[in-house]
């Protein structure tokens, strides 16, 4: 058995897909942005609002003021197609890009009574993505082909208002009667009974062909399978035979099968350069929705993010995210990119954007008993991601002491997932208070009694010093010019109140922080 | 006059029979092995903002933290210090303490409440330090009350202990308030830190919620 998703007027969807709000409106896909050109294909509101294919720009505005009129987009339609196969791939592991807009997918290994649901879903994920799908499932790939566009009023009817068309109309509602399931998917049960009432463009003959059948008065597939083959292929050889079987149904044929994406990459350059910052997230959740589709049908996970954003000043700006989890969630992947941009300013507007995930296989561990990770680990990501925006990026981490002299050299570093049990008492216990540091240190005078600092001002305190600990020098990486540093300090109390450490260095005397 | 007394004390009466006062229970208390206050309170006050007021220098707020900090770590507890001016000191402190911290070096009092506000919602945290000592004097002034009680509302549902240091009083939600008010000599010197910490003078100031007893 074979299912077919379908999307009728792929090219006019694969640009609307990408734009907020267009779907939403009467639109129209023309050839050229020139005037002359004709409307190609259409959406249903614009359909209802008059408008035709083959109609020029001004004869469709004139019938739809509030027309879009959108040109073909070929990244656009990449995306679209990698989204289409995305949900094929949600069926079986066996699928081909049959055509722009349709996939096949061979479903025989699936369980009977599982394909519809199955076909369901991927109908409801396309919508998802904003490219309004059906599906068609039947043994063979034509049958479940012609049972998709069979759904699809805009490819199969067009609009017309005669007799014909009421015919036809009548003639869909009894095939759908006899073996439709949901409104957007058809099963084909009976091939027969459901092909026999179908038209003979439903086989796409050739104009020569339809014109001989037309007048012979055959107006159905029903009425030219009734004929003997052999005499349609003595009449019209390879052509006959071959539209014959078409009308038929075909037979089953073997996939040109397609392997599962190993590269998960949207990437666009925009034909309108992006300034704010919610069409470029309306873009960007396009691409994670069809991403994240392709790595659960691959059954990846995304462990980094890589944006690129490629500006119209011929500058780029890329930054990598690594997760705290590796996970297919799309509002978790969205949440990191939001974050990002709500602070992100760029010096010229957005005129290309690439979206990388890097895959890794979903994580199976088992927690340890006594571990004491993360409860939230993409929570707490976010939470430093949003905190970093307020205070910067290199003001928040895990301090860590380097092993130098230097003095208040500590650095951050991202802090642990896990936090391991805490270590030994250290052999010499600190003595003393800690120090609560004033950066910068603040300038100090001193005044000075038999050689000794009897007074000190300070902006911040002033007073007399009671008490003055032994001088403590200390120096380092004098072999370096530019790194050289050499400094005295002694712990000081006022009489005011308060101990102190006194700096000397440079020449000069600071306040380097208070004993607290 | 001694009428209107006793017909006060005789309404009072009526009111507490009719309307018995549900106190308040936390029920849950991080003990600091600090005797002023574990003896005072039973110990550091979950889902609660603790104001630590330090009145003098050198009066012992960042041994307190210090002490904060090594008992989260024997918890293996996640802790966030907010400095709001940027004056902690890793160096002062063994490696080994600093391992579940997370540093945040704000700039100005407003950064350090906004930062304080996000952290209070991350469930990953079970001690927020917010050090506003040093913050000047007209920015604890203009931090509006609702501000602190947002804070509160935030910290209530959870089980973070949320401790602000200030230079005076200055947090309207605090429910509970302790005061360093004694500098410390010079011979704090050549103490070992861990006495230091054991005798730190903390004074109880206000107690909101009454701590469950038994």
């Amino acid at each position: 058995m074979f299912a077919v998703l379908h999307i009728a007027d792929f090219p006019l969807h694969a640009v609307l897909r990408l734009e907020p709000d267009a779907a939403s409106k009467p639109a129209a896909l023309f050839a050229t942005s020139s005037k002359k050109s004709v409307v190609l294909s259409l959406n249903t509101l614009a359909r209802a609002a008059g408008v035709e294919p083959g109609m020029t720009a001004p004869q469709a505005i004139a019938r739809c003021p509030a027309l879009i009129i959108r040109t073909p987009h070929p990244p656009a339609e990449a995306d679209a197609r990698a989204a289409l196969l995305a949900a094929g791939f949600s069926l079986s592991p066996t699928v081909e890009d049959t055509a722009p807009g349709i996939c096949t997918a061979d479903v025989s290994a699936l369980p009977s009574d599982q394909r519809e649901s199955a076909a369901s879903r991927a109908i409801a994920e396309l919508t998802h993505l904003g490219l309004p799908a059906t599906a068609g499932i039947a043994p063979t790939p034509l049958l479940a082909l012609y049972a998709a566009r069979h759904l699809s009023l805009s490819s199969f009817f067009p609009a017309v208002s005669d007799a014909r068309a009421h015919d036809r109309n009548r003639a869909r509602d009894r095939s759908l009667s006899s073996s439709n399931t949901t409104p957007n998917l058809l099963l084909v049960t009976d091939p027969a009974s459901f092909l026999a009432p179908l038209p003979l463009s439903a086989a796409d003959p050739s104009p020569e062909l339809a014109d001989v059948f037309n007048s012979w008065g055959l107006r159905t597939l029903g009425d030219l399978t009734a004929l003997p083959r052999d005499e349609i292929v003595r009449r019209f050889g390879a052509e006959g035979l071959a539209f014959y079987q078409r009308a038929s149904g075909g037979s089953p044929r073997p996939l040109h099968t397609l392997a599962p994406a190993q590269t998960f990459v949207a990437a666009m350059e925009l034909e309108h350069e992006i300034e704010t910052l919610d069409p470029l997230l309306f873009l960007l959740r396009r691409f994670l929705d069809r991403l994240t589709l392709e790595l659960r049908a691959s059954q990846h996970v995304a462990a980094e993010i890589h944006l690129t954003l490629r500006l119209e000043d011929e500058t780029q700006h890329t930054r990598g995210f690594r997760l705290p989890e590796p996970t297919a969630d799309v509002d978790i992947l969205f949440r990191t990119l939001h974050t990002h941009l709500e602070s992100l300013h760029t010096d010229a507007s957005i005129c290309a954007v690439e979206l990388r995930l890097t895959p890794a296989r979903p994580l199976v561990r088992q927690q340890g008993l006594f571990d004491t990770g993360l409860r939230d680990p993409h929570g707490f990501a976010e939470t430093l991601a949003r905190v970093s925006a307020l205070v910067g990026a290199d003001r928040i981490g895990t301090p860590r002491l380097p092993d130098t002299h230097r003095p208040d050299s500590a650095q951050l570093v991202p802090p642990r997932p896990v936090i391991p049990p805490a270590a030994d008492p250290p052999i010499h216990p600190p003595f003393g208070l800690p120090l609560r540091r004033f950066r910068p240190p603040r300038p100090a005078r001193l005044e000075f009694t038999d050689g000794r600092p009897s007074y000190l001002w300070t902006e911040y305190i002033s007073g007399e010093i009671s008490f003055r600990g032994p001088a403590f020098p200390s120096s380092g990486e004098w072999w370096q010019r530019d790194r050289a540093w050499s400094r005295t300090e002694w712990d000081i109390a006022l009489s005011t109140g308060g101990l102190f450490r006194l700096l000397h260095t440079n020449n000069a005397y600071f306040l380097e922080g208070e004993y607290d | 006059m001694a009428a209107a007394t006793e017909k006060l004390a005789t309404l009072r009466h009526l009111l507490a029979e009719r309307f018995p006062t549900v106190h308040r229970t936390t029920g849950r208390l991080l003990p600091t092995g600090i005797a002023a206050i574990d003896e005072a309170t039973g110990g550091l006050t979950l889902s609660a903002i603790t104001e630590i007021v330090c009145a003098t220098p050198s009066c012992g707020g960042h041994l307190l933290f210090g002490q904060l900090l090594a008992v989260a770590r024997r918890e293996r507890q996640r802790v966030a210090l907010i400095d709001g001016t940027d004056s902690f000191d890793p160096a002062s402190y063994p490696d080994d303490l600093l391992t579940h911290l997370v540093w945040i070096r704000c700039r100005d009092t407003a950064t350090a409440l906004q930062a304080t506000d996000l952290l209070a919602r991350d469930a990953n945290f079970s001690l927020l330090l917010l050090d506003l000592r040093d913050s000047p004097a007209a920015d604890l002034r203009r931090i509006p009350g609702p501000q602190w009680y947002r804070l509160q509302r935030a910290v209530e549902p959870t089980d973070l202990a949320l401790v602000v240091e200030t230079p005076r009083p200055s947090v309207p939600s605090a429910q509970v308030r302790f005061t360093l008010a004694t500098s410390h000599a010079p011979s704090a010197f050549e103490h070992e830190r861990a006495a230091l910490i054991e005798n730190l003078p903390a004074t109880l100031q206000r107690q909101r919620l009454q701590t469950a007893t038994g």
